[in-house]
């Protein structure tokens, strides 16, 4: 039943998200990067474990908090939804102008595994790296997108179009036309989770690593600015979220990146060696 | 600014410079002040804001298309009008419990029978938290023709009934818009006898004819609620879900509008006086013995959450108006009650429909609800706040497990009296129902059609049912309906008090168009909020509402027309906005 249902689909993602990685790795990692990723990838995992545990952590509060959510919202969250219907209207219905059936699929494919990959890749290539600070700073950056989107959820409560303009978006919606997605979306969040989009700031983070990194990965920078581009739409285009939402998770991820350079030193194991040692931290390790 | 009282002389000379001038320099410095006073002390009237609350789609897309359409004639008319998006049960918590709404649009789980108005309007209830009267609504002659339609029979009560429909009518406490049609989508392969009973109440899941080897029952279920709490007194999770009525016995139960024996093996009505018998040797889940104690326990209860233990009596938020109608009851033994009732014969035996409760399980929730750091108001016992899981009833489903919005899975009960020899009612056909929960119609039809469920137990929403495509597996699955989609008005607040006001409200709703436009046709107006077979003739759709015609016609709204009717109704515009004093 249900639980088939998701795990039909995870399966599902998890092969195609899978191949994706295969042929990109192989694409635009390349066979030196992996050689000496797998002989030196013992000191980059114990520089990077702080920042990877924090992210767990952060994932976790994300969990628990899905379960929390909704009974803290109700209490001390703002009721935003018409605000943003005054403020921009139905101005995501413009996708529903140009909407077709192969845009429909491009966008599903893009929401669902698009996004995941786009997610997951940045993680591969980066800890290919020599220098582990754009691993870290990445994965700094991720947990930040979830933090902050997680204290706005609380904060703001709001339906997305498609709760709103449901027949107007018959035709595009995600969840009518791909009904077996929901289930996995379902699994990561709730229907008034929508200011700020998630999809929008972390993909949208992913592409300003990918600008930051073009030297060492000049063909990824493009792959990653089309996807990310086309996340932040497809949460549109399938009636998900509003324009607002999108703006606001642009705003965090550049926030979010920004807020990464800061907090992730160069070298963070010496860093942290000399604050236990209370000594003041010299002007060259920071950003 | 203040509302412009004469500034104190220690006050600087700025600053009452300034209140002369909004008074009006003229008027203030030729002395009269007592005419300054009659200006500026009347308050100002604004534009009339209002918030309609309602249901997201994800909740009930038919709801929140209606309170757009709502929104959009009242805007039309010179209202300010914002909509209120609320999770299932936090609407039902906004406008059951706590009458947080100016407005709202949504179902009404309605009744066969008529009574249910009883609890709906009686103005006794209009203070109370629950089903019984939400609008506030308080008409001493209405309350007179509830209760005079409650101790009739036969044709008094219809005559009874005509006239309180008239004058509903009338009044409009709520606007009926419409009576949606139910369709489920069911798997015929694994059993048969679907629709011979209501699928929205218990005898639709008992007696289904299983095929070889099928033991277990599957619904696809789009609330998730059932899965989060399984207390059937607590308002803001239940509405027309049988699941509960499987667990919990009741004394009668219903089919097609007919009362028959359940737990009650029979019973005798005698001016107001119902002896009732109880089927011997029954048991709840937990193997107590159900004796006539339950039953006595289980209505007073209903009639006191806090069994008398509160400085007042605290009533549950469901089941008000058929306990009410208990006047009080006399244990005779384990088997034989009397119940003494303020109803006719007809009355009495919905009284029966209640669910029994244990009492060995709920007595110590007659205490007032604690929740840490969370003050809980007056009346919100145990009783009413607990998710009562495992639920302990007799049914013929005992609680087996649940994962939150994911299932609940019930078992047979092997002990229950349907199973025995000589009773010849519906009994568990199957070992297992597992109700999953799977929040959209597109995706519990196809959980259906890929043999991933044997029905979608709840009621389809009506955009999927153009597209539905039975094959020789599966059908579609018509039941009748006596849920309404309406519009409710707080009457606590100005200017929803005034019936003059609702009516021209009601008159801005053109109902056979909503229909066609929100519900694609699968739905009937409707002027009454009861079934076709109790509506009366003058309040029977034809072709227009009969109560509160349209102003306009094809969904057009004649704005003119309409505005002036706000203004025969005493309510004037100022720069096109409908000015009301709050």
């Amino acid at each position: 039943m249900d639980g088939e249902v998701l795990t039909r689909v995870l399966t599902q993602v998890a092969v195609v998200v899978g191949l994706l990685l295969a042929v990109s790795i192989a694409a635009f990692v390349g066979r030196d990067r992996l050689v000496a990723t797998a002989r030196e990838w013992r000191p980059r995992i114990r520089a990077s474990a702080p920042a990877f545990a924090v992210l767990v952590v952060v994932l976790w509060l994300n969990r628990v908090m899905r379960q929390a959510g909704p009974g803290i919202s109700e209490r001390i969250g703002l009721h935003m939804t018409e605000t943003f219907y005054d403020l921009e209207g139905e101005f995501v219905l413009v996708f529903q102008s140009i909407a077709t059936g192969e845009l429909t699929a491009y966008f599903s494919f893009i929401y669902v595994y698009g996004y995941a990959f786009l997610l997951i890749f940045p993680g591969v290539a980066y800890f290919a790296l020599s220098e582990t600070r754009t691993f870290r700073r990445l994965l700094t950056a991720y947990s930040l997108n979830y933090v902050i989107g997680l204290a706005f959820y609380l904060l703001i409560i709001a339906y997305g179009p498609r709760n709103v303009m449901p027949e107007e978006l018959t035709v595009t919606m995600l969840y009518d036309n791909s009904p077996e997605y929901q289930h996995l979306t379902r699994e990561v969040n709730r229907n008034t989770n929508v200011f700020p989009s998630l999809h929008t700031s972390l993909a949208a983070t992913v592409g300003i690593f990918a600008y930051e990194t073009r030297s060492s990965y000049p063909y990824w920078f493009p792959v990653a600015a089309v996807l990310a581009a086309s996340v932040a739409i497809s949460t549109m285009y399938l009636g998900i979220h509003w324009a607002i939402d999108v703006v606001a998770g642009l705003v965090l991820a550049g926030v979010c990146v920004r807020l990464s350079g800061t907090l992730v030193g160069r070298r963070p194991i010496a860093r942290l060696r000399r604050y236990l040692d209370r000594r003041p931290a010299s002007p060259d390790d920071r950003e | 600014m203040t509302d412009g009282t004469p500034a104190p002389s220690e006050r600087p000379r700025s600053r009452r410079a300034v209140l002369a001038g909004t008074a009006g320099l003229a008027v203030a410095t030729s002395g009269c002040v007592r005419q300054v006073r009659t200006v500026v002390n009347r308050e100002a009237v604004d534009q009339l804001s209002v918030t309609i609350v309602t249901l997201p789609a994800d909740g009930d897309r038919e709801g929140i298309r209606l309170a757009r359409e709502v929104a959009a004639v009242l805007e039309a008319v010179g209202v300010d009008v914002s909509i209120d998006m609320r999770s299932n049960e936090e609407f039902l918590r906004a406008v059951l419990i706590n009458h947080e709404f100016d407005l709202y649009v949504g179902r009404h789980p309605g009744s066969t029978d008529p009574d249910f108005l009883y609890e709906a309007l009686h103005s006794v209830y209009a203070e109370e938290s629950g089903w019984q009267n939400p609008f506030g609504y308080a008409n001493l002659q209405l309350d007179d023709l509830l209760e005079a339609q409650r101790r009739a029979d036969g044709e008094e009560r219809e005559a009874i009934l005509a006239e309180l429909l008239e004058e509903l009518a009338r009044e409009q406490p709520f606007a009926p818009i419409c009576v949606p049609e139910e369709h489920r989508f069911v798997r015929t392969d694994r059993f048969d006898g679907w629709g011979e009973a209501h699928p929205s109440t218990r005898l639709g899941y008992l007696d289904l004819e299983p095929g070889d080897d099928v033991d277990r029952l599957r619904t696809a279920h789009t609330d998730a609620r059932i899965s989060e709490n399984l207390n059937p007194l607590t308002a803001e999770y239940r509405d027309y879900e049988p699941f509960l009525e499987l667990v919990y016995d009741s004394l009668a139960t219903e089919r097609d509008g007919e009362i028959e024996p359940w737990l009650a093996e029979d019973w005798a009505y005698d001016d107001g006086t119902l002896r009732v018998r109880l089927r011997e040797d029954c048991r709840f889940h937990d193997d107590e013995p159900l004796d006539s104690g339950d039953v006595e326990f289980t209505y007073r209860l209903l009639q006191d959450s806090e069994l008398g233990g509160g400085e007042s009596s605290s009533p549950p938020p469901r089941y008000r108006g058929l306990a009410a109608a208990v006047e009080a009851i006399d244990v005779d033994g384990d088997l034989d009650l009397e119940f003494e009732l303020e109803a006719g014969e007809a009355v009495a035996e919905r009284v029966l429909t209640v669910p029994i409760l244990p009492e060995h399980v709920w007595s110590e929730r007659a205490a007032p609800a604690t929740v840490r750091g969370v003050s809980v108001a007056q009346g919100a016992t145990e009783a009413v706040t607990t998710d009562n899981v495992p639920p302990i009833g007799s049914g013929p489903f005992r609680f087996g497990s649940r994962t939150e919005r994911e299932h609940v899975t019930l078992e047979r009960f092997d002990d229950h009296f349907t199973r025995r020899e000589g009773v010849d009612l519906p009994e568990a056909s199957v070992e297992e129902l597992r109700v999953g929960i799977d929040p959209r119609s597109t995706s519990a039809i196809e959980l259906v059609n890929t043999d991933g469920a044997d029905i979608t137990s709840a009621i389809l929403e009506t955009y999927v049912l153009d597209d539905l495509e039975p094959a020789q597996e599966t059908m579609s699955l018509e039941s009748p309906s006596w849920t309404f989609y309406h519009l409710g008005f707080n009457t606590r607040r100005a200017p929803f008090a005034n019936a003059r006001f609702r009516r021209a409200v009601a008159g801005l709703l053109d109902k056979d168009w909503l229909v066609d436009d929100v519900f694609h046709g699968y739905a009937e107006p409707t002027a009454t909020p009861v079934t076709e077979e109790w509506t009366p003739e003058g309040l029977a759709w034809n072709g227009e509402d009969p109560a509160t015609p349209f102003f306009g016609s094809d969904g057009d709204l004649d704005v003119e027309a309409a505005r002036e009717a706000f203004e025969d109704a005493g309510f004037s515009y100022d720069d096109g906005a409908l000015r009301v004093r709050r």
